[in-house]
């Protein structure tokens, strides 16, 4: 929404039309002896080498799965292992020219990505720190089971690491890059620039422009590459990065050294068949993947088909793209043509294809071609090249041997700590900021306006009298909120956000306004409305270093970032055993009034998934000690917000809501109101509906009810809600998602087992219906109201003299509601 | 007339009367709504008029009997007129006392139908003979009525077709009499007659009379009313019914008998239509009120107790039931249990049976051990039953030893079954039922030399 620029309807409405430049396909036509210019004998030979240790590695694993055994050495290997033999030639032409600071995310079929990025950084690292890389790598776990025993080389040795650090993670031992959580999907090795491969088809194509973000806004050096597979072109979050990485804010909006395109390359992988599915023929249209580029922005995303089966036209591209993403002109989109020779994984027998076309393929096999051409151009003889394999065939042998040695390459032993894995999953650090600068802000923080706005209003709800201040005056929920996040960002220079409406407008609710005065472009901006890429691309910039906060607005948005929640953002810092963080803080608001997909409280789905920490804050004081210690922590949270509640003021924090900061820390419940006859546990607002139960209880049937607000899903203290289920006996668990599968169901089951022996009934959730919710002049039939609980205690708990129940609480319709599937 | 009630009851049986007497003692503001006679059909038309009506044949065989005890009893003869004004001055007192407790619990009771309206905050609304009353709870026992099956022919109940309801009201002792199904009303009325000298026969469909109870004492009793000139058509189906011709089918083959009278006792369908069930959604399950085993229905604030509810259709389960209503309502948590409810045929002899049969525990898979002594195990049988034989089974629990089911045959096994009750709902096992101490002699006496036997 930038006042800046101003549509003029009559340029808009102008006639004309929209010219495409032609696309350059496999237009590379040097020969080796052309190219000797530009590369020594020695050049030539490692891309060989190169392009054989891929060969040989997904050989070995190959003979592992179909044969048990490689070279005599019987292993079974139960776990995946997606090949990609044939593409050798497209994965060190991408790695060759790349740097150790470019950093490469990849697909499911990475191995050769990983050997060819890793190889390429160990060649271009000195020795002194190559070995600094290998030695601190936990605490030389890794190298300690290559350098036994070996001389030679520190590249050699460096290349050994590479090999057993990823086989040693494919067979899941505890020596392996990541501790063997990743395994073969997943693997990946930082320090060398390789970033998390990802199972999940076309996963890598939102998480990698967060990572370029990234590189941008912190000013690092390199580029990133997105090796995505030519299938993936299909998956929407792979459309939303390509979208997110071409805003025109990038080039329109964002000032001085910021302004121009993100650094990244997508690299699509395309060896013509998505699983049994032929991309181009049967399960795609856009003939040649390279055309896409023309769609998403006028440069056409400098797109380029290229010959992947020629690693010297691979190289020639990135060596003309990267001058283009050097001068900020990226993103960039690159088709590299390539073709697997093994089926989609060792269960894939290729009955979806001839063998006349494998065999086509294999007549012009990469490594071959390359290696004759290199004999017939007198670069090397057909001897070396032999050595060059028996070589590489010597260390495959020796680094299986050393991988699949329980002696040496242990498992995890999660007999010894069986809670091995519980502890990787947080990294529950505590830390004030992700890198230590001076952080780009507009003004102090003193004169912001907002800022200035809150320090007047009332901290407290009610005046001394009891009575409330005006709601003008009150200190709301977003203040609170605004508070955190203001205090944040003039701590910690990597945070940014960015959502759907951050800037000017105010962001969602309001929460944001006067944030746009006091940050640069960069650190708050709208993206696109895609919440794949929205948190897909946080992701990215939070592994890479940097702390984040993505907004979605609506929590029935959720789904449309699916994936990146339930299997990206809270699976990585586990996956990679603990070698990245994940300091994302994403804020859902949970709407209503707004119907069936604005009104939805969805935190039990994510409260399911593990890796995530979730909390719902309704009061400003917890709001804003919630948020303080989201934005401290390194775990992903999910924050929600309730959109019932963002103006409401503090009621209950003696003294009202603190000027300076603090923390409330995660998983402590906290008691609302003081009862002794009944508790009433709550998720999210519906606190003040139980409220009002409260209320009705004593006033009318003398019950005294006790309430706490859970503020937390995960992590959870169930302490706290023993001490009172003990006291009395008897408790309501509520909120406003809908009732069946929901966390409720989780904290009344586990309060009954914590509490069986002093509960005088089972607890009662009060949820709302499953039903889709009604507009908001029918959702007192849907959400949980206060009479509700007096009504479920009536009926659940215990019979309230005279009382005549209005929701239907009746066992015979809780079985007729099941049976109904309502 | 007050118009706001804690509970309202609908129907003043066994249920009715007995939740309002509970209700009204704890304090609550009840009312009663009754179309006919408080006592519900165990009062006018069931129990207490068939069991008076028996006790009187009994008297009668007794007397015929007599000289086998040194008695000599010349020229006896009955009066069934007087047989049956005397039933009518047992069940009017009975009623009148039911209108006694009700008064002396603050029950206010209306002799009048009632509608139920709907639901609101304040209660649900009835509508009884005009006026309008609302209630916090409500508790419905509206019972059952004969069931008459689809019998082509077979007419509306009157003067010679008959239910429990018109059989109670004959001026005469019919001559011959077909009884169409031989559960516990059949066998009642067929004892009655029978003692009387009425030709009665018993057409059932299934095997055996008396289903539900145990097997091998319903065959001794149905063997014993062979011998009084019973004549028994088991496993025979009824087809067709032509003025007093009663035609079935049995073993492929179509027979018909005459009767004088016919009765029709097949079974009862519980009363729900017609009083605004479905004005607040009560749901229905087999033709009953579905109901939790607290007795509540599907509707909030709303119960349900009796036979209406469909299943046990016994006075003393709904009686219980009733309670178990009031007792949630008044803040005590009461569950109905179902494992326990004793059954009693007013035959002569008597037979009993409380628990699992050896039928029903087969039927679910329950290992069990049973006992059986003859009744002559106790001396005062012996005393009081000249030439008089009978069996008392105890079933237990084949692990724990508890007891399950306990089923006598012979007089007078109906006053000592509740002991047997007890046990069950007590879940006494046999070490425990052992020392118990028993009166001597007494007939009660067989149940615990049947535990010893085990």
């Amino acid at each position: 929404m930038p006042k800046v620029q101003f549509i003029d309807p009559s340029v808009a409405r102008q006639a004309g039309e929209i010219t495409f430049n032609p696309i350059p396909v496999n237009q590379y036509a040097k020969t080796v002896a052309e190219e000797k210019a530009n590369f020594s004998n020695d050049d030539f030979l490692r891309i060989y080498h190169d392009m054989v240790v891929i060969r040989e590695f997904e050989t070995m694993l190959n003979l592992i799965k179909t044969t048990g055994e490689y070279s005599a050495i019987p292993y079974d290997h139960p776990g995946p292992a997606h090949l990609s033999a044939g593409q050798e030639a497209a994965a060190v032409g991408m790695a060759y020219t790349l740097t150790v600071d470019d950093f490469i995310f990849g697909s499911h079929r990475s191995h050769g990505e990983i050997l060819a990025k890793g190889l390429s950084a160990i060649q271009k690292l000195n020795d002194t720190d190559l070995l600094a890389i290998m030695e601190s790598f936990f605490n030389g776990t890794v190298l300690n089971v290559v350098k036994k025993d070996f001389i030679g080389t520190t590249k050699e040795l460096g290349r050994r690491f590479l090999i057993y650090g990823t086989l040693a993670e494919i067979f899941a031992r505890e020596t392996g890059f990541n501790k063997g959580l990743g395994g073969s999907m997943h693997a990946f090795f930082t320090p060398f620039g390789v970033y998390p491969n990802n199972a999940i088809v076309g996963g890598s194509g939102d998480i990698s422009v967060g990572a370029a973000l990234y590189k941008k806004i912190n000013r690092k050096p390199g580029l990133v590459v997105a090796n995505i597979g030519d299938a993936s072109m299909a998956c929407g979050p792979v459309w939303e990065g390509l979208s997110f990485a071409s805003m025109d804010q990038f080039n329109e909006l964002w000032e001085g050294d910021m302004k121009g395109g993100l650094p990244v390359i997508f690299n699509v992988m395309n060896n013509q068949y998505g699983m049994g599915g032929q991309t181009c023929g049967e399960t795609m249209g856009y003939g040649k993947v390279a055309r896409i580029g023309a769609g998403v922005n006028p440069e056409q995303m400098h797109s380029e088909s290229v010959d992947g089966y020629n690693p010297l036209a691979v190289i020639d591209a990135y060596r003309r793209k990267r001058q283009l993403i050097d001068e900020k002109k990226g993103p960039i989109l690159l088709e590299i043509l390539t073709y697997r020779y093994s089926g989609h994984s060792p269960s894939d027998a290729s009955s979806y294809r001839s063998k006349e076309e494998i065999e086509a393929w294999q007549a012009q096999d990469s490594i071959a071609s390359f290696g004759k051409s290199l004999v017939d151009a007198k670069v090397t003889d057909q001897n070396t090249l032999d050595t060059v394999w028996a070589d590489i065939k010597q260390i495959m042998v020796e680094m299986l041997k050393l991988s699949i040695n329980d002696e040496v390459s242990p498992r995890m032993d999660i007999r010894q700590r069986p809670e091995q894995i519980g502890e990787m999953i947080f990294s529950n650090q505590s830390v004030d900021k992700m890198e230590d600068r001076t952080p780009e802000v507009n003004h102090p923080m003193a004169e912001n306006p907002r800022v200035i706005q809150i320090s007047k209003k009332e901290r407290f709800a009610f005046d001394a009298d009891g009575k409330p201040f005006s709601k003008m005056k009150q200190y709301q929920l977003r203040d609170g909120i605004f508070d955190a996040i203001v205090d944040r960002f003039y701590k910690d220079p990597t945070l940014v956000a960015y959502g759907e409406e951050n800037r000017d407008w105010g962001g969602a609710f309001a929460v944001y306004r006067g944030l746009t005065e006091a940050l640069p472009y960069h650190r708050l901006f709208n993206s696109p409305i895609s919440e794949a890429s929205i948190v897909g691309t946080a992701i990215g910039y939070a592994m890479c270093g940097g702390r984040v906060i993505p907004e979605i607005m609506y929590c029935d948005f959720l789904g449309r970032c699916g994936d990146e929640v339930f299997n990206q953002l809270p699976k990585w810092q586990a996956m990679s055993g603990n070698m990245l963080k994940m300091p994302v803080v994403m804020r859902v608001s949970v709407g209503s009034k707004y119907g069936a997909q604005h009104s939805q409280d969805w935190t039990s789905l994510v409260a399911h998934i593990p890796g995530l920490k979730v909390v719902f804050p309704v009061t400003p004081y917890d709001a804003k000690g919630l948020m303080n210690s989201a934005l401290q922590g390194t775990d992903p949270v999910i924050f929600f917000e309730s959109q019932r509640v963002y103006d409401i003021g503090e009621q209950f924090h003696k003294g009202g809501v603190p000027e300076g900061y603090y923390e409330i820390p995660f998983g402590e419940p906290d008691v609302k109101r003081e009862g002794k006859d009944v508790t009433i546990l709550t998720i999210g607002a519906t606190l003040y509906r139980a409220l009002d139960a409260a209320k009705i209880l004593e006033e009318k049937y003398g019950l005294s009810a006790e309430v706490i607000d859970a503020r937390s899903l995960v992590p959870f203290n169930y302490e706290k809600v023993v001490a009172s289920v003990k006291k009395t006996g008897r408790i309501i668990v509520s909120g406003d998602a809908t009732s069946r599968g929901s966390f409720l169901n989780d904290l009344a089951r586990n309060i009954t087992e914590l509490a069986f022996d002093y509960l005088d009934a089972p607890p009662v959730v009060v949820g709302s219906r499953n039903w889709i919710t009604p507009a908001y002049e029918l959702e007192e039939a849907f959400f949980p109201q206060p009479e509700w609980f007096i009504d479920a205690i009536h009926e659940k708990i215990v019979p309230l003299k005279g009382h005549v129940s209005g929701q239907n609480f009746s066992d015979l319709e809780q079985i007729r509601r099941a049976k109904l599937g309502v | 007339m007050s118009t706001t009630f804690d509970l309202a009851i609908i129907g003043g049986g066994p249920a009715g009367y007995v939740a309002a007497e509970r209700a009204g003692k704890k304090g609550l503001k009840v009312v009663l709504i009754e179309k006919g006679e408080l006592g519900g059909v165990c009062l006018n038309e069931g129990c207490i008029p068939t069991k008076t009506l028996l006790y009187s044949a009994k008297l009668y065989d007794n007397a015929v009997g007599a000289s086998k005890y040194g008695v000599e009893a010349k020229e006896v003869t009955f009066d069934f007129t007087k047989m049956m004004d005397r039933k009518q001055k047992v069940v009017k007192k009975l009623v009148g006392g039911v209108g006694m407790k009700m008064k002396e619990h603050h029950v206010q009771v209306i002799k009048n139908s009632a509608y139920i309206k709907g639901r609101s905050a304040n209660g649900i609304t009835i509508s009884v003979g005009g006026d309008e009353i609302v209630a916090t709870n409500l508790l419905i026992c509206t019972g059952s009525e004969a069931f008459l099956p689809p019998i082509p022919g077979l007419g509306a109940p009157g003067d010679l077709i008959l239910t429990n309801r018109e059989i109670l009201q004959l001026k005469e002792k019919p001559e011959s009499l077909v009884i169409i199904g031989g559960g516990v009303i059949g066998l009642e009325f067929a004892s009655f007659y029978n003692s009387l000298g009425t030709k009665v026969t018993i057409i059932e469909m299934l095997d055996e009379i008396l289903t539900g109870m145990d097997r091998e004492m319903s065959e001794m009793l149905r063997k014993e009313y062979t011998k009084k000139g019973i004549t028994f058509n088991l496993s025979a189906k009824v087809t067709e019914v032509k003025g007093n011709e009663v035609f079935y089918e049995k073993g492929g083959k179509t027979t018909s008998i005459k009767g004088e009278k016919i009765l029709v006792s097949v079974g009862r369908k519980p009363n729900t239509a017609g009083f605004g069930l479905e004005n607040i959604g009560v749901e229905l399950n087999r033709g009953g009120i579905k109901v939790d085993e607290k007795m509540r229905t599907n509707v909030p604030n709303v119960f349900a107790a009796g036979d209406v509810t469909g299943f046990s259709l016994l006075a003393h389960t709904a009686s219980r039931e009733g309670e178990v209503v009031v007792n949630n309502l008044t803040g005590r948590n009461d569950q109905m249990r179902y494992n326990a409810i004793p059954g009693v045929v007013y035959t002569n002899p008597e037979f009993s049976g409380v628990g699992l049969t050896e039928e029903s525990a087969k039927a679910q898979n329950i290992e069990y051990k049973v006992a059986k002594l003859p009744l002559a195990f106790a001396g005062r049988f012996i005393a009081e039953n000249e030439g008089g034989a009978g069996l008392c089974k105890v079933l237990i629990g084949a692990k724990y030893g508890e007891v399950l089911g306990v089923h006598i045959l012979g007089n007078p096994s109906g006053e000592i079954i509740y002991g047997a009750s007890m046990a069950i709902e007590m879940e006494m096992t046999i070490k425990e039922m052992e020392e118990v101490i028993f009166p001597h002699p007494t007939i009660s006496e067989i149940f615990k030399e049947t535990i010893f036997s085990f």
